[in-house]
């Protein structure tokens, strides 16, 4: 922001340009998407047609899409954060399960709690359950030098399983069943419904399931988008990120940055479970895991890890999601077709010379992400 | 040099406990000491069998990445080109059902091995050619892969048959080691093989040499006349492949059919075991087998019907070690130091 | 299939689209497919049976998945084709992610669908809520106990135990080591509880000492039903500990256990394997070498006879129970001696009377 004198067109024009890369890359990648579905012999008109509608046709489907776009928020976050200071989170999946348990537990107890007080302690319960699983790869990787991507990795898989065990039933071998199940379940392994009180307000009609995480989600963007460009602290993330000799040498504390950041990446995701569970599941089960923490990888590239850019990925990858079921219903098209739609745009978003020779735009005009180089070694 | 002080310690120590490990097998399985269920836990054929088999996929996806990262190219796609492989394989042992079993196998062994070496090109073409962030680059070929190979994959195509084992006459018929190492499927072999040539090669030869000046200082190596990007873009695809043959191994060695999502984070865990053997061929197979023994260890136990602890907590013990290793005795492993950036060659930046 | 010959190369054209997307070519920018359009269907003249739709959700899984998801599918193509609907009357949505149920349900709903099918017991919850929402669509729940009935859901539920008992009396009687095995997709799941607690109850009341190793599959429900590799290794591990039968019980996990076996059978090995669901002889040829019968639960004829009693008005809300039993031993009729048979005979006889126990109560 320091070279304002710049003879670059103005913010608005900026942002403008800043979006036709990934709107071009959309366009290519639903291009191709088309070519193989008609490869195929599946009409891409139709497949299109429902998604379309699948995802904006009526309210019911918007709000569909936005439900969706919420946890992408989250995890694009999380991991954009710990992309910022050169660390690579894949332990959002992790981290937005131990927030789910964490929320979980809350909203199950308290009865008579008032609804108010309820929620903002099973919120505050997903933010703890998610730093945790975020400061173990930070404070391991300061005080060890273990890699976090290993780590995090393996904590997805510890996650998965300490959930998984807090509502097991106990099955027929006479075990003991998890804290969080449920006994009216029978043998299914599932917590109870977290009381009314601890669930988020829905909007609209009920069934939308359209809660007030959103509003949620879009305060924590622009708090994001503040703490990293507009604070010390954010910068010190930034400069650990660019540039770790440089940070190390302006004094900067860069173990406590690393920590601090994989602490914020964790509260992120933690955010997104806690917010997933109050707002539109009302209980965990261990199979919603789901793509989210992966998914926050993508979106968080796609969004150029940019807080505002990674709201405009989670929406169109919410919005894919969204409209994926009605798409198959209408035109019989696999929906793993999407899958592939995705990961195109992802492709072309973030190798900019390949559109760039497809266009003949000017090499300035897109930048790079680059992430990739505090890869391997301790950096405490 | 300290940390290679360290390390051929450890390699020491290493090789010491598995000898002991070994002995103490052949005694359990032929003594009365296998009646002892927790001595058959841990040292049964079965056990050991169990961990081969799981550590294949993994040996062969560290030396993928190991092959890659030497060079200085970050391979975190191991797992779609894993499963492009793996996919490849499928289609073609299905098209293939009506040649001769052997032929059909092996001819679906290379089109796995040519498939992940295109998904090698493609990773180093993105990374070098395109500028492209290496992990970026890694994650859009497992997204690619999974999504290409669910979309495509025909369910109802089968594939008939698979690798049968092989007995190597008389080493075959050594007590437990015979049966454990030497019965096995054509591929294992391959693997075990691939292993030690990797490690000759790297170490030994004028290819390992150079590959290793690319990955740890591109300029010098372009200053005394190595092609810095053509090394790379050959051992990328060269990782690709290995790769490849991991997929292969999965479909026409250990299951006999396709699942989408079949590689099911194997492709993580060998990432995982490259860097724990510090991007050494015979390190990263240690870790391999480690990982395969606590998978193995996890299911004698489901096995021996251990119900005390909850059997989530039996399986975490492979993913607990590994952070335990990792962060505790491992420490500071020293990863190639150019690795994640781009080479230009007039002159940076 | 022209579509299975087409794979390999289209593998290849689309990682080589990328490839060569990369070229300077002057590349014309490609028509962006955008949603024009296209004609509707002329909605069919206004007459009862062209009207009657059928729709089905699925499990987290795929249409032709060779077991649950699949065995429904093709009950609900086999009741359209009973009651001559018109093919576009019946669709389907896979889920993809399991929080999706409801949304996909509501698909069907919102498109007038008459009858809607979902598949597998994790819907249960999804299904009940929309019923009530709808008294008006007849609902079909595969693997969906209903603790209270309603007029318009069908929980089409099996007493998978008996299978897995008639299983466990066959495998008892063939072992010759007296250790046989079960591997089992996961027990986060009722019916494969009870399969497993049948089968091992089964074999004990033929051999009461006989040894049983049966193993869930470690993982959570997103991949216990999907793991082929760890089914092969498990099977693989029961066969080294000396089991000689062995009970695949569990999806796609459990085919690869079936597989593996069946490589062993091949390798001379006197081993044998039981498979699950449906009549495995057909939908897994590969497990042809070992598989000795399957303990069926028949999803496709009671999907097809509830969807014709939907049509008829006949429909018989709360928990309806499909038929189970073993299937035909096909190759290996001549190793199930005659009294063998004549036993199993007996024994299913006893449990639909209630004479015989198979010991698991849920």
């Amino acid at each position: 922001m320091a070279n304002a004198i710049d003879r670059r067109p103005g913010r608005l024009g900026r942002f403008l340009r800043s979006l036709l890369l990934p709107v071009a890359a959309i366009l290519i990648a639903l291009a191709i998407g088309a070519v193989a579905m008609w490869a195929f012999g599946d009409d891409p008109l139709v497949a299109y047609r429902g998604l379309w509608s699948g995802a904006f046709g009526d309210a019911r489907a918007l709000a569909r899409t936005v439900r969706k776009m919420v946890p992408l928020i989250f995890t694009g976050l999380s991991v954009a954060v710990a992309f910022k200071a050169g660390l690579f989170n894949i332990g959002a999946a992790g981290q937005f399960l131990m927030g789910t348990v964490a929320a979980t537990a809350v909203g199950i107890s308290f009865p008579g709690m008032p609804a108010p007080l309820h929620v903002s302690l099973a919120l505050l319960a997903g933010v703890v359950g998610g730093l945790v699983w975020g400061l173990i790869p930070g404070l391991l990787k300061v005080y060890t030098g273990a890699h976090e991507v290993i780590v995090t990795i393996m904590l997805n898989y510890v996650a998965a399983l300490l959930a998984g065990w807090t509502v097991y039933a106990g099955g027929t071998e006479g075990q003991s069943p998890g804290p969080l199940w449920d006994p009216t379940a029978r043998a299914v392994s599932e917590s109870p419904d977290i009381l009314e009180s601890a669930r988020l307000p829905l909007f609209f009609d009920p069934a939308y399931r359209l809660h007030a995480g959103v509003l949620l989600a879009l305060a924590v963007v622009v708090f994001i988008w503040w703490l990293i460009y507009r604070t010390t602290i954010g910068f010190e993330i930034r400069t650990v990120g660019l540039n770790l000799k440089a940070a190390r040498y302006a004094g900067m504390r860069v173990a406590w940055t690393v920590v601090f950041t994989m602490g914020i990446a964790g509260i992120l995701a933690g955010l997104a479970g806690a917010i997933e569970t109050l707002g539109v599941n009302w209980k965990f089960a261990p199979e919603f895991g789901g793509q989210v923490g992966f998914d926050g990888i993508t979106v968080a590239l796609l969004g150029q890890t940019h807080p505002f850019g990674i709201v405009l990925a989670a929406f169109l990858f919410g919005a894919l999601d969204a409209g994926a079921a009605r798409m198959q219903f209408e035109s019989g098209v696999a929906q793993d077709i999407i899958q592939v739609i995705q990961a195109l745009v992802l492709a072309f978003v973030a190798a900019p010379t390949l559109i760039r020779l497809l266009f003949r735009m000017e090499a300035e005009e897109f930048e790079v992400t680059t992430i990739s180089q505090t890869w391997g070694g301790g950096s405490g | 040099m300290r940390p290679h002080r360290v390390w051929k310690a450890t390699a020491i120590v290493g090789w010491v406990l598995a000898l002991a490990l070994v002995a103490l097998a052949i005694l359990v399985n032929t003594t009365a000491l296998g009646e002892r269920t927790w001595l058959r836990v841990l040292f049964g054929v079965s056990a050991l069998n169990f961990t081969l088999r799981a550590a294949i996929p993994l040996i062969l996806g560290a030396m993928s990445g190991i092959l890659c990262e030497r060079s200085g190219i970050i391979n975190i796609g191991i797992e779609g080109m894993m499963l492009a492989g793996a996919f490849a394989a499928f289609v073609a042992k299905t098209n293939t059902n009506d040649w001769p079993l052997t032929t059909s196998l092996l001819f679906s062994t290379l089109v796995a091995v040519g498939i992940g070496g295109i998904m090698g090109l493609l990773h180093a073409t993105f990374s070098i050619r395109f500028r492209m962030d290496q992990i970026i680059s890694g994650t859009v070929i497992i997204i690619l892969a999974a999504g290409i190979s669910a979309y495509l994959f025909d369910r109802d195509a089968v594939a008939e048959g698979k690798f049968a084992p092989i007995a190597i006459p008389l080493l075959s018929q050594i007590p437990v080691i015979g049966p454990v190492l030497f019965a096995k499927p054509l591929l294992t072999y391959l693997a075990l093989i691939l292993v030690a040539l990797l490690h000759v090669g790297l170490f030994y030869t004028r290819w390992g040499l150079r590959t290793r000046a690319v990955g740890e200082h591109p300029r010098a190596a372009d200053t005394v006349g190595i092609p810095v990007n053509r090394y790379r873009y050959m051992n990328t695809t060269l990782g690709g492949m290995v790769a490849g043959l991991a997929g292969g191994y999965l479909v026409l060695e250990a299951v006999g059919q396709f699942q989408e999502g079949m590689t099911a984070g194997r492709g993580f865990i060998s990432l995982a075991a490259m860097i724990f053997g510090n991007w050494n061929p015979f390190g990263a197979m240690g870790a391999s087998v480690l990982f395969g023994y606590t998978q193995a260890l996890q299911n004698e136990l489901l096995l021996a019907g251990v119900k005390t602890v909850p059997r989530h907590f039996i399986s975490m013990l492979p993913y607990l070690v590994t952070i335990v290793v990792v962060s505790g005795f491992v420490g500071r492993v020293r990863p190639p130091a150019a690795e994640g950036k781009v080479y230009e060659t007039e002159g940076g930046e | 299939m022209s579509r299975k010959r087409l794979f390999f190369l289209m593998a290849l054209l689309t990682l080589l689209a990328l490839v060569l997307a990369a070229c300077p070519a002057p590349a014309a920018p490609t028509a962006p497919a955008q949603e024009q359009e296209a004609a509707a269907p002329a909605e069919e003249a206004a007459e009862p049976l062209a009207e009657f739709k059928v729709g089905l959700v699925t499990d987290v899984g795929r249409i032709n998945d060779r077991s649950f998801n699949q065995s429904a599918w093709e009950g609900v193509l086999l009741g359209a084709e009973q009651l001559g609907l018109p093919e576009d009357n019946v669709k389907y949505i896979e889920t993809v992610d399991s929080k999706d149920y409801a949304d996909n349900i509501q698909q069907f709903i919102d498109a007038g669908y008459d009858v809607i099918v979902t598949v597998g017991f994790a819907l249960g919850d999804a299904t009940v809520e929309a019923a009530k929402a709808n008294p008006g669509v007849y609902f079909i729940g595969v693997d969906q106990f209903q603790a209270e009935a309603l007029p318009n859901v069908a929980g089409l539920i099996f007493h998978e135990d008996q299978a897995g008992f008639l299983a466990g009396v066959l495998a008892a009687h063939l072992s010759e080591t007296d250790i046989i095995a079960a591997v089992l997709g996961t027990d986060l799941v009722p019916p494969v509880v009870a399969f497993k607690e049948g089968y091992e109850n089964g074999a004990r009341y033929i051999k009461p000492d006989i040894t049983t190793i049966s193993t869930y599959h470690p993982g959570g429900l997103d991949v216990a039903f999907t793991d082929p590799e760890w089914g092969a290794a498990t099977a693989r591990q029961a066969l080294d500990q000396g089991a000689d039968v062995i009970f695949g019980a569990g999806g796609i996990t459990g085919n690869g256990a079936l597989q593996e076996v069946a490589a062993a059978a091949q390798a001379g090995q006197r081993v044998y394997c039981i498979g699950v669901d449906t009549d495995q002889w057909y939908t897994l040829p590969a497990a042809q070498p070992c598989l000795v019968s399957s303990a069926m639960k028949l999803i496709t004829p009671a999907v097809a006879d509830l969807i014709g009693m939907a049509f008829q008005g006949e429909f018989p809300g709360g928990n309806y129970y499909g038929e189970v039993g073993l299937a035909p031993f096909h190759d290996f009729e001549d190793d199930v001696p005659q009294e063998v048979k004549d036993q199993l005979q007996e024994i299913k006889q006893g449990l639909l009377e209630g004479t015989i126990d198979t010991g698991y109560n849920p």
